[in-house]
């Protein structure tokens, strides 16, 4: 493609086609550029090729039947997505859920965050080409799976929550076990920092590349790590604490420039602040009801629906049924993984959702991904793309 | 063994600012602007504007220093076709916002009639608008006016019609012969960035797939670029038997 | 007339010691061809977090010759479609299937890619047999790390069992 610059040089530019089948575009993505050497003149991002129709899929069941379907938005860390949903539902019926429940959410949500961070980082690191990082990673993410599979029986999609509470109340052990697996993550860690802390390679493919400011990223509505690494300090878990994040002693991680190398960083630095949050929840789990007992979420007693009329009525009713928000509009948000998940769910008082938006925090990202990479060379701006973490699942839905 | 810059590993952060209560937020965007609260929003604070001051609203949220509402979250179209009961226009669009300051939130509504599906566009406010009009238009089909770059975002460019309408059947399918080029968007971002197009060249495709099929230089592969071959999918049960 | 009677054949091969093993050609082909699959994964979405589980360490996949993942279609002999196909993949699907050299193989690797799974719905291909054929299907949302090396054994004896001069036909 033969250009004129704005300085009014000619130019020959070479147009290269990236995916979406690409591994370099982790699936699903497609990035479109110019090219003048190596270095990226423009460049423009097309989505939409995991688009499956969640958010009109979900106008077709119950409440409880969206569940799975949240699960596959973020699918490395599916229990975060359900927990979203169900506190955006919760939040509808102005319930509280037990305390059990409660700090159960948070175990399981800041497990699922270092599971989503090892994928993010461990893939990051094959795109530079450091790929013994991925399998340190790899371990300790299939140990988490071993537990949510004694869990819930599921590995990846493990839709555990429901509306008001769990699908079912931890197995014997479980305490021990997520002990166990944090320590084996804290070694993992340690031994990838060690491979790339100071390594050269790394260093100089990652540091001041793809630079994004503080004003620029909460102009492309960045939320979550990579907003952090911007130099934001901002954490929904902390600006907006729910379910007693204010209570637990963690930091949020915070990088100062914005380039490749704080967006890894600050995810690797975040699992360990999550190590320790998920430490002080595992001494704060004492035994007790997992479910509210609102009967319009949680369906009765077995012993109860035998011998009594209503509870039985209740219990065909939320079968049948299930739960029916009051009409009205409201949108809620988790700090997940990627940044900020949000739902916002427009409900009729029926039993399916009229509508539900999802807030990806992906989107924002890659829609930032084309502008940030114009200037830099093809091979950073696949760097780049990993530190970003697309999900396809979340963001074509 | 801290990292290089960032200075400490974890810097404490500010303690939780204190948003605003939903009445005082709504007093102070009355100031300035004709708003009306939604009543279907009973737990959050929405505000309903009409399409012509939209824009205005916009700004004053993100600009006033009590308000600052700095971060578009998103923006969502909802159809109203099949809500039980309502009397008032079709669509509506609804802009999330936050602030990063003062970390309260609001809604911003903007009620859409179906004769007149148009409503200013912000994508010069917030960078990230351009792609959520471009969701809220390739779903609902909610005209934005004024975007530089109006196309479909998830569906593809053969779509006849807005999926997330109530009278869009779910299950009815549209299948895709070709993809799309993009060479055109390609040139609108050059031409955005200030050069010229002189003479469009050859597109090429390195060890891949997809994308432009019949434009493919360079891969060493005459198959593709074979008409027959790349006129996309052919639909049918394709099922592999041995002669 | 006089009669000749034809010379054992075996005491040739045993002339030969253990430097030798006779075998049909077939055989000897499909036993290489089986043993060193290569895959290039064809991964959308969830199913292909689960194949990156069955490469890494834990369930290996190189036991079964098929750790060689490439993600040139024209370095590979065996397709693992994992994930939703959407209609605005499909071309792009069918593109890489055409681009693989014969012989080539296809695995359907969860229910999205082999039925649409739960998302029936405007965009979604219901199974990916719509576009290219298909020799294994996995079922599973997704399948375990467990079912893909299951469905690479079944594989393998497919292949074992297929003979050299038949030519595979597409869309008979």
């Amino acid at each position: 493609m033969k250009v004129l610059t704005p300085k009014g040089e000619q130019l020959e530019l070479l147009t290269v086609n990236m995916g979406p089948s690409h591994p370099a575009t982790h699936g699903t993505l497609r990035v479109f550029c110019a090219l003048d050497g190596e270095t990226i003149v423009a460049s423009m991002c097309e989505m939409g090729y995991l688009h499956r129709g969640f958010e009109k899929m979900v106008e077709q069941g119950t409440y409880t039947m969206v569940l799975p379907y949240t699960d596959r938005l973020n699918y490395c860390s599916a229990m975060m997505n359900n927990i979203g949903f169900c506190k955006a539902v919760e939040k509808m019926f102005a319930v509280t859920v037990p305390e059990r429940c409660v700090v159960l959410r948070v175990i399981l949500c800041e497990l699922s965050r270092i599971i989503d961070h090892l994928v993010c980082v461990g893939a990051n690191l094959v795109d530079l080409g450091a790929l013994t990082n991925f399998w340190y990673f790899f371990n300790p993410r299939e140990a988490v799976y071993k537990i949510w599979e004694k869990l819930c029986g599921a590995r990846l999609t493990n839709t555990v929550t429901r509306i008001g509470g769990f699908y079912r109340d931890t197995y014997p052990g479980f305490e021990d076990d997520v002990r166990a697996v944090l320590v084996q993550i804290e070694g993992a860690i340690k031994d990838v920092r060690g491979l790339i802390e100071h390594n050269k390679i790394f260093l100089d493919r990652t540091r001041d590349v793809c630079v994004v400011s503080k004003e620029d990223a909460i102009s492309w509505g960045w939320t979550g790590p990579c907003l952090r690494a911007s130099g934001v300090d901002h954490d929904i878990r902390k600006q907006e604490p729910y379910y007693g994040y204010d209570t637990y002693a963690w930091d949020t991680v915070i990088g100062t420039k914005g380039d490749t190398y704080d967006r890894i960083m600050i995810r690797i630095f975040e699992m360990l602040e999550s190590i320790s949050i998920t430490r002080q929840a595992l001494d704060r789990l004492k035994p007790g009801p997992i479910n509210t007992n609102d009967a319009r979420l949680t369906l009765p007693d077995r012993n109860r629906v035998y011998h009594d009329m209503e509870a039985l009525i209740n219990s065909f009713k939320l079968i049948y049924e299930g739960v029916r928000p009051p009409p009205g509009e409201c949108y809620d948000a988790t700090e997940a993984a990627n940044g900020e998940l949000g739902f916002f769910i427009v409900s009729d008082g029926g039993t399916n959702p009229y509508r539900i938006k999802a807030r990806p925090p992906c989107l924002t990202q890659f829609a930032a991904f084309g502008p940030m990479t114009e200037g830099t060379m093809i091979a950073d701006a696949f760097g780049t793309l990993g530190s970003i973490n697309i999900i396809a699942g979340e963001l074509d839905r | 063994m801290s990292a290089p810059h960032i200075d400490t590993p974890t810097i404490p952060s500010a303690a939780p600012g204190i948003p605003l209560a939903k009445d005082a937020l709504l007093a102070l965007v009355r100031e300035r602007i004709e708003v009306e609260p939604d009543p279907s929003d009973r737990w959050d604070l929405t505000v309903v504007v009409a399409s012509g001051r939209l824009r205005d609203l916009m700004r004053f949220l993100r600009d006033d220093p009590r308000l600052r509402m700095d971060v578009l979250l998103d923006i969502a179209g909802v159809d109203y076709l099949a809500f039980p009961g309502h009397r008032d226009a079709r669509f509506a669009v609804v802009y999330l916002l936050k602030s990063l300051a003062f970390n309260h939130r609001i809604k911003v509504k903007v009620r859409v009639e179906e004769e007149a599906l148009e409503i200013p566009s912000i994508h010069d406010c917030w960078k990230i608008a351009d792609w959520m009009e471009r969701e809220c238009w390739d779903q609902l089909g909610i005209v934005f006016k004024g975007h530089p770059n109006l196309k479909r975002l998830l569906n593809h460019h053969q779509f006849v019609g807005h999926p997330l309408r109530k009278d869009y059947p779910c299950q009815k399918r549209q299948k895709l012969t070709v993809n799309d080029p993009m060479v055109d968007q390609l040139q609108l971002r050059l031409r955005q960035l200030g050069y010229t197009v002189l003479s469009e060249g050859e597109i090429h495709a390195p060890a891949v797939r997809g994308g432009t099929p019949g434009e493919v230089v360079g891969t060493g592969d005459k198959g593709m670029q074979d008409p027959d071959l790349t006129t996309g999918t052919q639909v049918g049960d394709m099922k592999r038997s041995v002669l | 007339m006089t009669f000749k009677p034809v010379p054992a054949p075996v005491a040739a091969e045993v002339s030969l010691g253990d430097a030798f093993i006779t075998t049909r050609v077939d055989a000897f082909i499909n036993w290489g061809r089986r043993n060193s699959l290569w895959p290039f994964p064809f991964g959308t979405a969830c199913c292909a977090i689960e194949f990156m589980g069955v490469v890494s360490s834990v369930f290996d996949l190189s036991r079964f010759g098929s750790e060689l993942v490439r993600f040139s279609p024209r370095q590979a002999d065996l397709l693992i479609v994992a994930g939703t196909v959407t209609y605005k993949q499909a071309p792009v699907l069918k593109r890489i299937y055409e681009q693989m050299p014969e012989p080539k193989w296809v695995i359907s690797a969860g229910a999205c890619a082999t039925s649409g799974g739960f998302y029936d719905c405007y965009c979604t291909v219901p199974g990916i047999d719509e576009i290219i054929p298909v020799d294994i299907y996995i079922a599973g949302c997704p399948p375990r790390p467990e079912a893909f090396i299951e469905a690479l054994v079944q594989l393998q004896a497919k292949i074992d069992g297929e003979a050299g001069k038949e030519q595979k036909v597409v869309g008979v």
